[in-house]
């Protein structure tokens, strides 16, 4: 058991900060301008990963209504703005959320839901499910909580807007940035990232 | 639960079974011993229990064995048995049922999966289902260790400590 944790310390993910670089030097004027209006009209795309997509349903509809803030759900990926990762994301879901992400149209922001995108949650020793998500995918906001309450998710997404106005929700420039470093720990979990489907065969 | 008692005697004679209970209403379990399990399958198949309801695997590493569970269920009179066999755990095989029950074969996958039971005669048992390039022992049997998996595979945060209750301090 000791030897298995020295040899796991070696090859460890080399942790360089990423969420502390500062990739806000280019913004331009019309960059700028844009942000203010990409903040008042959010299309987060309608994919579940988890338990934690149970909340969504209260957040959209009547009760508390997220349309009011400007955002709505979108049926694809091309045409989404924010990617939620609701709850536990397990290898097998996670090569998909990477199609999904990468086929995204800048600007595109992730929000992390729940403790099990921060630190694994309940599953922190599942071998089916990842523990840190911002290793894999750059996140530019975590809501905490198991799960967290509507009220949660509302406040999480208005100070997402926030961010998105101020222009400090800059993850997919980190992606595109440190695109090595991103890959190199997706494929340090996974293997290989491959959709296969053997259904479509 | 006269029916019951019909059930349990008709199984009995005809099968002959190790062992037979009553696990609780309307469910029988009987053990087998490994030759017997598929003139049982077809037997009981022909008799009405016609539905495969599960087939899966129960590692008792203390005793060296892995026990195969075929769950069956009877549509006209409800009654679910357990039809149950051990088998050996260093080199774990057994005999496909593709051609009693067709809808084994993706059982049969998903045990070797997550046991690692190679079912002869079904072509696809060794084809992955759930977990996609799987690089370890299979993950269901009770030798592997979940946590150890997981930190070796997927980096945890690692938090600062702030503060450390002092001994008898109520934390």
């Amino acid at each position: 058991m000791a030897l298995e944790n020295e040899k796991f310390n070696e090859d460890k993910i080399n942790e360089i900060d990423v969420n502390e670089l500062d990739c806000r030097d280019t913004l331009t004027f019309w960059e700028k301008f844009g942000n203010i209006f990409r903040s008042k009209s959010i299309w987060m795309l309608h994919y579940c990963t988890g338990c934690g997509a149970m909340e969504l349903p209260p957040t959209m509809t009547s009760r508390f209504d997220m349309e009011r803030i400007g955002m709505a759900p979108m049926a694809t990926p091309r045409q989404a703005d924010v990617l939620l990762i609701t709850g536990y994301l397990s290898v097998k879901t996670l090569r998909r959320i990477i199609y999904t992400y990468e086929q995204m149209q800048n600007p595109k922001y992730v929000v992390g839901f729940g403790s099990c995108t921060l630190n694994g949650g309940v599953y922190y020793d599942s071998y089916a499910v990842i523990s840190r998500l911002d290793y894999y995918l750059p996140v530019d906001l975590y809501i905490a909580g198991c799960m967290p309450r509507p009220e949660a998710v509302m406040s999480g997404f208005k100070k997402l807007m926030n961010m998105i106005k101020k222009g400090e929700a800059l993850g997919w420039k980190r992606y595109q940035k440190y695109y090595d470093w991103y890959k190199k720990n997706q494929v340090r979990a996974l293997g290989e990232v491959y959709v296969k489907d053997e259904f479509h065969e | 639960m006269n029916s019951m008692n019909n059930i349990v005697e008709n199984i009995k004679s005809e099968l002959n079974p190790e062992n037979i209970e009553i696990v609780k209403k309307n469910q029988i379990a009987i053990d087998l011993k490994n030759e017997e399990v598929h003139t049982a399958l077809s037997y009981l198949k022909s008799q009405g229990w016609r539905q495969l309801t599960l087939l899966t695997c129960v590692d008792w590493i203390k005793e060296n064995k892995f026990q195969l569970v075929y769950i069956l269920m009877n549509w006209d009179n409800s009654v679910t048995v357990q039809v149950r066999t051990k088998i050996d755990r260093n080199n774990p095989k057994f005999k496909t049922i593709i051609n009693i029950y067709p809808g084994a074969e993706m059982y049969e996958r998903d045990v070797h999966e997550f046991f690692g039971v190679s079912f002869e005669g079904n072509p696809n048992h060794e084809k992955e289902l759930f977990l996609e390039l799987w690089d370890d022992i299979p993950p269901l049997r009770k030798d592997f260790d979940p946590l150890a998996y997981s930190k070796k595979k997927f980096d945890v945060r690692e938090y600062k400590v702030d503060f450390i209750p002092k001994e008898g301090e109520a934390e």
